[in-house]
């Protein structure tokens, strides 16, 4: 843990910094009247006090022998990112194709290669069902304005 | 006399036929998801209520409500038959409850944690009405001082009970509370961290961060770590159980019972503490505390006892004070003020067919859930046979509708698929995402507070611990700050499972 836990708290001491010197930008105030600077400034100088508290608790705890494990996946790594890539990919292509050809398009990827591949009559077939019914419930029954894209539905 | 009056009204609310529709709605699809692991009832509030912007306030809080409860009554199904907990406040009821299952006692095992739930549920509402009206008078002499003392406390206690690091989780309620000033100032108008993004000039969205911390990266996780599930295939009979297991456990239920609702109560407690605490408990006065572990029947009865009864306290701080108690209830506040309503000691007052007609759905929700969940049982079970590499696009299908209908806005989309990822790496990394949404959540209250109160006092910090109800709070929480600090005051033991 004391490896990850140096890791992570690098990344927030920046994150810290970088709250700090962008709030420093807003109108602090004074303690009688508190600008919109205020808060962000008081909680970027905590967030960077605990970090470093952090990593000196990690830099200062004995070296166990705890196995940790890894933090990214090591074997399916290739099909976290696919799918992440996918998700975007869909909020890219949501109002162009619109709402329902976009999510066949995205179930139909995530059945085939998400997890385990499926039989590509299972992943028509749900792709259909899932999209046209969501489809059916959001868009007809809710009245939810799902994006038509330029095919007009 | 004010007692009855007052139920007459919540049951004359509760048994108009679309409040009585929806209360079931609700009661439905809290079990099933309660039942299905991945998709918790944070995820599914956040999803379903765009949908309820077209009902009454009421029927809608009525069935946010129902799901928010029905998860407790289902989650402990998982729990028992396959050793995975449908939700993070039935982690506890795997350790009896599953060894109930393998020697062939899940019937009573499901039957104790329906009856016991409904008992909790019931009894937990009665306290509703007995505590909440009192409180709500007590908190109308609440100033920004109180205000800010109380939302300080919350998140304190929450930092205090979080399962791993307590610096980790303070960082992370700091990161939730800047997350908050994101946007337009409220006080001066002033933009804050948006670079000129209009959808970041209204702040972030509530939704698209919970359903990324909590939807998406529950998904990226399963992912990951894809766990073959085994339903234990044991023939579920007897599901009420017998005049003995009655006996053994009774008293675990009350007991569970009045832990959850006062762990509800308290801001940054919840179902989830609550049904470890009652367990501990139960184990600590029990005559045989070796047989916990091992099939204990009071191992099944005290938390899923606690979790309902804590899952209907946590309404009391929402609908008295406006603090959410827990992120489902601020997913609430949010909903609440969408609706026009203002949340806070008033809204009693002012909206008393609201607060009523919840109380009251809350009677007979338990009842309709002790009908689903015991002849029923089988329905559930099947569900729980469906793969997860079939369910996980559908969860993200949900995600993904349900962000875009709150504001019809792609970027929103993005926001949560990025907060998904956040989420994926806190969990990696052992960091908490609960302290961090209710921080984001409370951040606007607090800095309001904070700010009227700076004013008030000419810039005097003195002003939270010069009025006496403010000090008790900051007193409280400065303790429980402290207390971790002195060598030799361990924490209390905690759950390997995050806080949620």
């Amino acid at each position: 843990m004391k490896r990850h836990d140096q890791m992570s708290s690098l990344v927030w001491l920046a994150f810290a910094i970088y709250i700090c010197i962008e709030s420093s930008r807003l109108s602090f105030g004074s303690f009688h009247n508190p600008g919109p600077g205020f808060l962000p400034l008081l909680v970027g100088l905590l967030l960077g006090i605990f970090s470093i508290v952090v990593i000196l608790q990690a830099y200062l705890s004995d070296q166990s022998q705890e196995i940790v494990p890894s933090w990214y996946p090591k074997e399916k790594w290739k099909k976290l990112i696919c799918a992440l890539v996918a998700l975007f990919a869909y909020a890219v292509c949501l109002e162009i194709l619109g709402f329902l050809i976009s999510t066949f398009l995205l179930l139909i990827y995530l059945f085939r290669s998400g997890m385990e591949s499926k039989r590509w009559a299972v992943a028509i077939g749900g792709s259909v069902i899932a999209s046209f019914s969501s489809y059916a419930v959001f868009e007809l029954w809710l009245k939810t304005q799902l994006p038509r894209g330029i095919l007009g539905f | 006399m004010d007692f009855l009056s007052n139920l007459s009204l919540a049951f004359s609310v509760t048994f108009q036929l679309n409040n009585l529709l929806f209360c079931f709605i609700g009661c439905v699809i809290g079990t099933l998801i309660g039942v299905l692991p991945g998709i918790g009832p944070v995820a599914t509030i956040s999803l379903l209520l765009p949908s309820t912007f077209r009902m009454s306030p009421v029927s809608a809080i009525i069935m946010l409500a129902g799901i928010y409860y029905g998860a407790m009554y289902g989650g402990s199904t998982t729990s028992i038959l396959v050793n995975i907990p449908g939700e993070s406040a039935s982690v506890v009821t795997c350790l009896d409850g599953y060894q109930m299952a393998r020697q062939g006692r899940a019937g009573p095992a499901l039957g104790i944690s329906a009856f016991g739930s409904f008992i909790a549920g019931t009894v937990a509402t009665i306290l509703i009405m007995l505590v909440a009206p009192p409180l709500a008078k007590l908190a109308l002499k609440f100033g920004p001082p109180e205000y800010f003392s109380l939302m300080f406390l919350g998140l304190t206690l929450l930092i205090y009970l979080a399962s791993g690091s307590m610096m980790k989780a303070l960082m992370m309620a700091c990161v939730g509370i800047f997350l908050g000033t994101i946007g337009t100032d409220t006080i001066s108008g002033i933009e804050r961290f948006t670079y000129r993004s209009y959808t970041l000039m209204d702040g972030i969205g509530l939704i698209p961060v919970i359903m990324g911390l909590f939807g998406i990266s529950e998904v990226l996780l399963n992912i990951d770590e894809a766990s073959k599930q085994e339903i234990y295939k044991t023939r579920i009979s007897n599901l009420l159980p017998t005049l003995k297991d009655w006996k053994d456990s009774i008293l675990s239920i009350i007991r569970g019972t009045f832990i959850g609702f006062f762990l509800g109560i308290l801001p940054g407690g919840g179902a989830t503490i609550a049904s470890f605490a009652a367990y501990a408990v139960e184990k600590r006065i029990s005559k045989h505390p070796e047989k916990f572990g091992s099939g204990a029947i009071e191992g099944v009865a005290a938390p899923e006892s606690a979790n309902n009864a804590a899952s209907q306290g946590a309404f009391i701080p929402l609908l008295t004070l406006g603090i959410p108690a827990n992120v489902v209830m601020a997913i609430l506040l949010g909903a609440l003020m969408i609706y026009n309503i203002k949340p806070g000691p008033l809204l009693i007052k002012n909206h008393p067919d609201l607060f009523w007609g919840v109380v009251g759905s809350m009677y007979i929700g338990n009842i309709m859930l002790l009908i689903l969940n015991i002849p029923l049982i089988g329905i559930w079970v099947k569900i729980l046979k469906v793969p997860y590499p079939i369910l996980f696009p559908l969860i993200l299908l949900f995600c993904l509708i349900g962000v875009y209908s709150v504001n019809n806005n792609v970027v929103e989309i993005v926001i949560m698929i990025i907060f998904g990822i956040v989420g994926y790496l806190l969990k990696k990394f052992k960091y908490e995402a609960a302290p961090l949404i209710l921080a984001f959540v409370l951040s606007p209250l607090i800095e309001i507070a904070l700010r009227q109160s700076l004013l008030m006092s000419h810039g005097s910090f003195s002003i939270f611990f010069t009025r006496p109800i403010s000090l008790i709070l900051m007193v409280v929480a400065i303790l429980l700050l402290v207390l971790p600090l002195i060598p030799g005051l361990k924490r209390p033991p905690k759950g390997e499972e995050e806080i949620s």
